[in-house]
Formats: C-alpha cells, sequence, structure tokens
C-alpha cells in the first residue's frame, strides 16, 4: 500500500505515518476543542465501513451525505470510498424535492444526515426512496421522537463495525487495496441552472489529480490550518478539505456550529481558507460597516492607512517599483491598523485566502489586498478543478490567473474555452448526450468565453451564448467591457453596442453626476443641469480618457470606436434597468434606435427628445442636442 | 395522609389573599410523575400566585405544599431552590452585564461547594469543580442550541434570546421540578415552536415533572399532559387536553357566557 494512487491508501498511509502523534481534525464542541489524531480517523472511518459491510453495503454502492461540516461528513465519505463505494454530496439546504432527485438518479442506498432537520426532510420522502436501506444520523438530539427501523444511529453502526472486525480481522485493509484507481469515487451533483442537476463523476485517479494540482497552486504544509466552511457537497470543498486534507495533512478545523464561524476563526486563524465571494464580500462589508460606527480618530487613522495600502497595490498591480515613501507608508499603516484588523478578522496567519466558485468583485479584492490578506482567486469547475488560479503571488484584478500546472487550456471557436487535464472527470452519472456534449476528444467546452493574454493569465469575459458577434463575424463580450467602463469614476452606467449589422463597438456611457459635478466645481466649469453637463466637452474628454485606458488592454476589434455622453441616468423607474440594476439590453436598443442609427451613420451631433416619466405621473419632454465621439 | 408516600408535590387546598382580594382559593393540584402540568386561566385568575407559592415567594394564608414528603409552605425561596425546585419567570431574571455563559455559571452558585478563598486561588479541587460546572453548563448551551451567543451580554440579546437564557438558567440547577412561568410570552411563532420543542425534549431526557403556566392556548394543548384551568382563583376544571377544551366552564371563562336558554 505505497504508491498512494487511491483515496482509502492515502488515509491509510496517513494513520502509519501519523498515528497518534498528530492531530488529523478538531471540532468545538461544549465549548472545547475536541482533537481526533489520524489514528482516531482511521478507527472511525474503519469501523463505520465494517458496519456498513454488516448492514448489505456492496462494492459500488452509492451513499448520500447531507450535513453541516463535520468529522462525521470526512468519515462517512472515507468509509464509503475505503469499501469500493461512492459517496454523493448533498447540499444542507437541499428541498425534499431535489433530495428525492439525486438520491433516486445516483441509485442511493444509503444515507448519512446529521440531524433532525435533515431527517426531517428525508422522512417525507419515505414511500419515494425505494432502494434506500438505512439512513444513518450522527446528531442524536431530539431524535427520541422518532420510532423508524430505516434510521440509526452512528455509534451503533461504528459498534456493529467492531463486532465485524473481531470476527473478520484484516478484512477492512484488504478492502482497501481492492479499490482501483480509477473506479469511481465521488458523484458531484451541480446545481444546473436550467434542468435538473448532472451528477459529475470523479474517479479516484481525476480527484486525486485536482487536488494535486490545486496543492501546486496553494502549497499548503503540515502546518497549517484550514477551516472546513463551505459545504463539502461542493467540488471545492471536496478536493481542497475532504482530498487535499490527506494530501497535504493540514490540521482541519471546524466550527462549532454554522453561525459560530465568525468567533471560531478567531481562535483557529487558519492559514488557509476557501470562502466563496459572497462571504468574502460579507466580510469585507462587515469591516466597513463597523468602521463607519468607529470614533472619528480611529476612522481618520483607518482611512489614510487604506490610503496607503491601495497605493502598494496599485503599484505592485502595475508591476511598478514601490517608491520608498509608500513602502514605509504601508509598513506603519499595517503596524498601527492592518494587523490588528487581520487579528480582528482571524486572519492574521492567512498565507492564502481563497477565493473561488464565482468572480469576487475587483473592489473586493482590492480592498482586501491593501490590508495584507493574500487574497488569491482560483477558477475551476465541478467537472475539472482547478483551471487557473493566482500561483506564486502573481496576482492581478484583470485575469483570473495563470493556467494552473498539469493544466491545458485552448480557445475553441466562438472563443470557448477549452480545458484538459488528468483530472477530468470521466463525464455525467446516467447521462451520455450530455457527456458527449461537453467532453469532445478529451478536451471539456466549458460553455465561457475567454482568451490567454502574453502572459499567459486566462481573462474571463462572459458565457459563450452571452457574446455579441460584429458585421466582421468578431465577436466581444458585451458584459466584461462594460464592467471595464464602470470602473472609471466618472461613468455610472453604459451599454456597449454591436450586432451583426454593424462594423464597429459603440458606447453609451451615463456619466456619474456626483462626481462629474464636483470635478466641475472643483475646475471652475460651469454647468446647470445633467443634460448641459453630460455635453461639456471637458467631461467628454475624461470620459474618453478612461476608455482609451480601457480600450488598450482590450483586442483591436473588440475597442469602443465611437460614444456618447448620455443626457440622462439609466434608469430603473423607465425599466432601463431592472430593480438590481442590471442592464434591459433590448429594451435600450429599441428605445435608442434612432441615437444608435446616428452613431452608426456616421452623424455628429443628433438631437433628443425624448419623453420623461416624473416620480407623480405625469410626462415631460427633454430636448438637448448629444454629441457623438470618437476614439481612436 | 395517605399521598404521603408519593415523592412529588402537593399543594393541598392552599389559599391566598392580598387584602380583600382572593388570588387561590382552597385549591389543591398534585403532580407526581414525570409530566407536562399546564395552568391556564383568564388574566388575573391567580396562575402566576400558585408558582409563586411554590417557590416561596408568597405563603399561603391557609393550606400547605408538600415537596417529596417535606413540607416547604413558607419556607424561604433560596432553600426550595436548594430542594431541586427550579424557576423561569415571566419577567426575565437574569444579570444583564454578564455574558449568557457567566449567568448560567452564576446559577449555579448554589451547588458549587468552594468559598470565595479557594474558588479565587483556583487550585486543585475547587479547580476540578469549577471545571465540572463548566461542563454542565456546556451541555445546557449545546442543548439549548445557545453557542453563537455564549459569550454575549444577556442585555445585548433579543427578547426571545433573552427568555432562552433565563430557561437555560433554570435548568442549569438540574432541577427536580421545573416550573415555567409563560415561557413563550411576547414571542414569534418561530420562537415559540422552538421552546416548545426544547421543553417536551427537557421532559423526555430528564423525566422530571414541568409546571407550566401559559397563554397560548394553542401550545398548552399541544404540549401538555394534564391541564388545570383557573378562574378568579379557583379551580374550574382539571383534565386531559381533550377534556378541557369541551369543558363547558373554561369555554365559559375563556369566552364570557352566552345567553341562557
Amino acid at each position: 500500500m505505497t504508491d498512494n494512487d487511491t483515496i482509502p491508501k492515502l488515509l491509510y498511509s496517513c494513520y502509519q505515518k501519523y498515528g497518534d502523534k498528530k492531530v488529523a481534525m478538531r471540532k468545538k464542541n461544549f465549548g472545547i476543542w475536541q482533537e481526533y489524531t489520524w489514528k482516531d480517523c482511521y478507527e472511525h472511518v474503519k469501523y463505520f465501513s465494517l458496519g456498513l459491510i454488516s448492514l448489505g453495503f456492496k462494492r459500488g454502492d452509492r451513499v448520500s451525505i447531507v450535513g453541516d461540516n463535520d468529522p462525521e461528513w470526512f468519515w462517512g465519505e472515507y468509509a464509503v470510498q475505503a469499501i469500493g463505494g461512492v459517496a454523493v454530496g448533498l447540499y444542507v439546504d437541499s428541498i425534499p424535492s431535489e433530495i428525492k432527485y439525486i438520491v433516486n438518479h445516483s441509485d442511493t442506498r444509503f444515507i448519512l444526515a446529521k440531524d433532525e432537520e435533515q431527517l426531517d426532510k428525508i422522512l417525507s420522502l419515505k414511500g419515494e426512496l425505494p432502494q434506500i436501506a438505512k439512513v444513518i444520523y450522527w446528531e442524536d438530539k431530539g431524535m427520541w421522537k422518532y420510532e423508524e427501523p430505516l434510521l440509526m444511529y452512528w455509534r451503533e453502526v461504528e459498534e456493529i463495525g467492531r463486532k465485524y472486525d473481531k470476527s473478520h480481522p484484516g478484512f477492512f485493509e484488504e478492502e482497501i487495496e481492492k479499490v482501483q484507481p480509477d473506479d469511481y469515487a465521488v458523484l458531484s451533483y451541480t446545481s444546473g441552472t436550467t434542468g435538473n442537476p448532472k451528477g459529475v463523476i470523479h474517479t479516484h485517479r481525476t480527484a486525486l489529480t485536482c487536488s494535486r494540482n490545486q496543492l501546486k497552486l496553494f502549497p499548503w504544509t503540515e502546518e497549517d490550518d484550514y477551516l472546513s466552511y463551505l459545504p463539502p457537497a461542493w467540488i471545492g470543498e471536496q478536493f481542497l478539505g475532504i482530498v487535499g486534507g490527506l494530501l497535504a495533512v493540514p490540521r482541519i478545523n471546524f466550527p462549532e456550529e454554522m453561525d459560530t464561524v465568525t468567533e471560531n476563526i478567531r481562535e483557529i486563524a487558519p492559514r488557509v481558507l476557501l470562502f466563496n465571494p459572497r462571504l468574502w464580500e460579507s466580510m469585507a462589508a462587515t469591516v466597513q460597516a463597523k468602521m463607519l460606527d468607529a470614533v472619528r480618530i480611529n476612522r481618520f487613522v483607518y482611512n489614510l492607512a487604506l490610503k496607503a495600502g491601495y497605493e502598494v497595490i496599485d503599484y505592485q498591480m502595475e508591476k511598478k517599483k514601490i517608491p520608498l515613501v509608500w513602502r514605509w507608508m504601508s509598513r506603519l499603516a499595517d503596524w498601527i491598523v492592518f494587523r490588528h484588523l487581520r487579528d480582528r478578522l482571524g486572519l492574521s496567519k492567512i498565507r492564502f485566502a481563497v477565493t473561488g466558485g464565482g468572480p469576487l468583485s475587483p473592489d473586493c479584492f482590492r480592498f482586501f489586498r491593501a490590508m495584507g490578506i493574500p487574497m488569491v482567486q482560483e477558477f475551476g469547475f465541478s467537472e475539472i478543478l482547478p483551471v487557473t488560479g493566482h500561483a506564486n503571488d502573481q496576482w492581478d484584478v484583470d485575469s483570473i490567473g495563470q493556467v494552473a500546472e498539469g493544466v491545458q487550456i485552448k480557445i475553441g471557436d466562438d472563443n470557448e474555452i477549452l480545458v484538459r487535464s488528468e483530472g477530468l472527470c470521466l463525464g455525467y452519472y446516467k447521462n451520455p448526450e450530455e457527456t458527449k456534449a461537453k467532453i469532445v476528444d478529451g478536451w471539456f467546452h466549458t460553455g465561457d468565453a475567454g482568451y490567454v493574454d502574453k502572459d499567459g493569465r486566462l481573462i474571463y469575459w462572459d458565457r459563450v451564448k452571452d457574446l455579441i458577434e460584429l458585421a466582421s463575424g468578431a465577436k466581444f463580450p458585451p458584459q466584461y467591457i462594460e464592467g471595464k467602463l464602470k470602473f472609471s469614476p466618472y461613468i455610472r452606467d453604459c451599454i456597449v453596442l454591436g450586432g451583426k449589422e454593424r462594423q464597429f463597438v459603440a458606447a453609451m456611457i451615463a456619466m456619474d453626476f456626483d462626481i462629474s459635478g464636483r470635478w466641475a466645481e472643483t475646475h471652475r466649469l460651469p454647468y446647470t443641469t445633467f443634460t448641459d453637463l453630460s455635453q461639456k466637452q471637458e467631461i467628454i474628454d475624461l470620459i474618453k480618457k478612461d476608455i482609451n485606458k480601457v480600450n488598450q488592454t482590450l483586442p483591436e476589434e473588440q475597442r469602443v470606436k465611437k460614444f456618447i455622453s448620455m443626457h440622462k441616468e439609466f434608469d430603473p423607474d423607465e425599466a432601463e434597468l431592472t430593480r438590481t440594476r442590471k442592464l434591459r439590453r433590448s429594451f435600450m436598443e429599441e428605445r435608442y434606435k434612432g441615437i444608435i442609427e446616428a452613431i452608426y451613420s456616421g452623424q455628429d451631433v443628433y438631437s433628443i427628445e425624448s419623453a420623461l416619466v416624473y416620480r407623480d405621473g405625469r410626462t415631460g419632454v427633454v430636448k438637448a442636442d448629444i454629441k457623438i465621439n470618437s476614439l481612436e | 395522609m395517605t399521598t404521603k408516600d408519593k415523592a412529588g408535590l402537593i399543594i393541598d387546598n392552599i389559599s391566598l389573599a392580598f387584602g380583600g382580594v382572593q388570588a387561590i382559593h382552597a385549591l389543591s393540584i398534585e403532580i407526581s410523575e414525570p409530566e407536562i402540568l399546564g395552568i391556564i386561566g383568564p388574566n388575573g385568575a391567580g396562575k402566576t400566585c400558585i408558582l409563586n407559592c411554590i417557590n416561596g415567594f408568597y405563603r399561603p394564608q391557609k393550606g400547605h405544599i408538600f415537596w417529596r414528603n417535606e413540607e416547604i409552605t413558607g419556607l424561604p425561596p433560596h432553600k426550595i431552590a436548594q430542594l431541586g425546585i427550579a424557576r423561569a419567570f415571566q419577567n426575565l431574571a437574569l444579570y444583564n452585564g454578564l455574558s449568557v455563559l457567566e449567568n448560567l455559571m452564576a446559577a449555579r452558585h448554589m451547588k458549587i461547594k468552594q468559598n470565595m478563598v479557594t474558588g479565587a486561588l483556583y487550585f486543585g479541587w475547587a479547580r476540578k469543580e469549577e471545571i465540572e460546572h463548566r461542563k454542565r453548563v456546556e451541555e445546557i448551551i449545546d442543548f439549548l442550541e445557545m453557542e453563537a451567543i455564549r459569550n454575549k451580554m444577556v442585555g445585548s440579546l433579543s427578547y426571545g434570546q433573552r427568555k432562552k437564557v433565563d430557561l437555560g438558567r433554570a435548568l442549569s440547577l438540574e432541577p427536580d421540578l421545573l416550573l415555567l412561568d409563560e415561557p413563550m410570552g411576547g414571542m414569534g411563532t418561530d420562537e415559540k415552536g422552538d421552546i416548545a420543542r426544547y421543553i417536551i425534549d427537557i421532559y423526555v431526557y430528564r423525566k422530571i415533572p414541568i409546571i407550566i403556566v401559559e397563554h397560548d392556548m394553542r401550545v398548552v394543548m399541544d404540549i401538555c399532559d394534564r391541564i388545570v384551568a383557573l378562574d378568579f382563583g379557583n379551580k374550574i376544571a382539571e383534565g386531559t387536553p381533550k377534556e378541557i377544551s369541551k369543558n363547558h366552564q373554561v369555554i365559559a371563562a375563556y369566552l364570557g357566557k352566552g345567553e341562557e336558554r
């Protein structure tokens, strides 16, 4: 058992190597950290496996696991895999119909569930899950009320396993030997936005490859502390926590309860942390909200420190040398403010603050970086993880990182990102059509568009289906360009235009009235209304400068060639934006048909007459001459 | 007395009056086996007065109260608490300036045997004892799912959370009889459901008699094994929830009398 080519073999070698000398996991319970050494973990896994076997588990059986992050979740998965089974993760907040679909689709025979809350859902489906042999729970609080032969307590299963071990010594180790690298290890159901969830198949080989590639991006060691917080059913936690935990052998920490995590994280001070963008953003929001409540002097110092932090990361991003003044300033800021702030957030020892599972807003990214938190992005899919990441501190906010080691990327037709690696999943469980459509000649078709720049960084554009084509046949990602334009302080909203009958990309810009207005005041530029200010040449030049900057980062055919500064803001009340401020593209194109035609027919000025709806329901008309501006 | 051999609470014919107001009139209640006993009645029916008599805040002018074959009528409240009768209050009795954990630890003080000096030195047996108490308190925190507020000041908590802490405080006395005075007063439907679940769990795990005074009839009907209905200090009915809900006197006391036909 030395080649460590399956997950159970890895577990066995960790047990052999560390035994009871090293703590593998700890979980806070009754206010105290309860520690489990590798020996403890191995024994729990072993007896639980044997218990499952006594209950009629057969090799290849699927076992669904649902519950909060607990050692039992991890042990359950290890146990199932050790005896040739496949683990299927379910999300804690899954509703009964989702549980039913996944459990039945995966032919699950055993369900491991944490507590009453999950059992209530499962038992409500009782007649509809015919193939289930047992439902095993690991927290017995409030369980007295069930008299249900289907249920069994985790410890009882381990007890049966202990007896089985006495009559079959060495059986478990033989079972581990029998597991092959190409056996299924995990079925990870992805929450499809359309249709039913798909079960992504990972074998021991692909899971280990993905996890190893991930560790090359974020190399952690035995000395590190890891906080397991994101759902283990999610592929990120599968590969970083469950499999990565065996490869890197850190100490894995579980929060006491999901809502004590902010308290626990401070006690743990993890060195590696994987959060999704929503969690990072809420952490950033908490800091900002707390700072607004702070006394004035604290707020003043904090703002100064943040300024120094931003200054330094701007130099870093542009790969320029940081002037000595700022270097000292940032060191001072760190010493006075950020050091304490990081400690408060539980990030005092952080080495890798990983964000994954979606794009993190650049503002938020810069905010954490400015505070001296080593934020890194990881990009990947349930099918193949990781694809790219910010390795070795090579970070920036434009790209989603360098292509990970062991992974190949190719840009296909329609600018689609195609990915290949040894960690690519086998396909989708019981869904050969989808598998054939997504995996062609070993390349995974992501459905996402982007390109790899000259430094080998992947730039993410958009979903392929959202790209817009130009007359030349070239395509561009509207949201991506709009996002970049909106980074300019003078631009509040914008829409970029194109289409099969149009030759180039154009943009309609709604300036930021507050900031532009302030600029006008400090530069002694008189103006009356929004419409008036928007057509001032000085303001147009400001916007032009920023568009030019964005253009520099885009390929030639995607650059904005013409733009107008709108006479009014984009307004949800007029249905130009949704209530969540998303652009309603087709409505806008229809509404401003006249001006768009003027832009593409080469006019210089367009007289607009637009109907206006006042708040009280009356309507009025605004007349204005709008300049059409060209960029070169 | 024939009931002497039963080791429970016997309220034998007590009466309590404040000047001319008769709060309790010749009332007898017995609770000996583990069960959830509900006391209901309109406002001013004397429900809380009964609890006050049991735990020694009031002394009934007539009648006797026995707990485990021992007369407790007129004993001071702290003596009664030491006999294993704990109470959660309608209007909360917590230290607002202490954390949840400290409140529960403080509640255990009568179980703490060390004195101030050994406690301050925190040495040897005193230390061992403190750890043991903390363990018990942590079990209650786990039971009532209060981990996230463990170190919060009680004064900063919501009303519903404070009610829960008050219940925890009563529980940390490890009582043999639990008196709950409107444990769900002023709570939302969700919180009520939680508290009802905890009360049933306490009953199931600790197997102790619980007396609960509550306004919410739906909850009382759902969780109680037996109900005593009061009106102006008189017991007007006693029985299972089903019997009570059909009792004419109870309906009349709650809804007013219909016209005689």
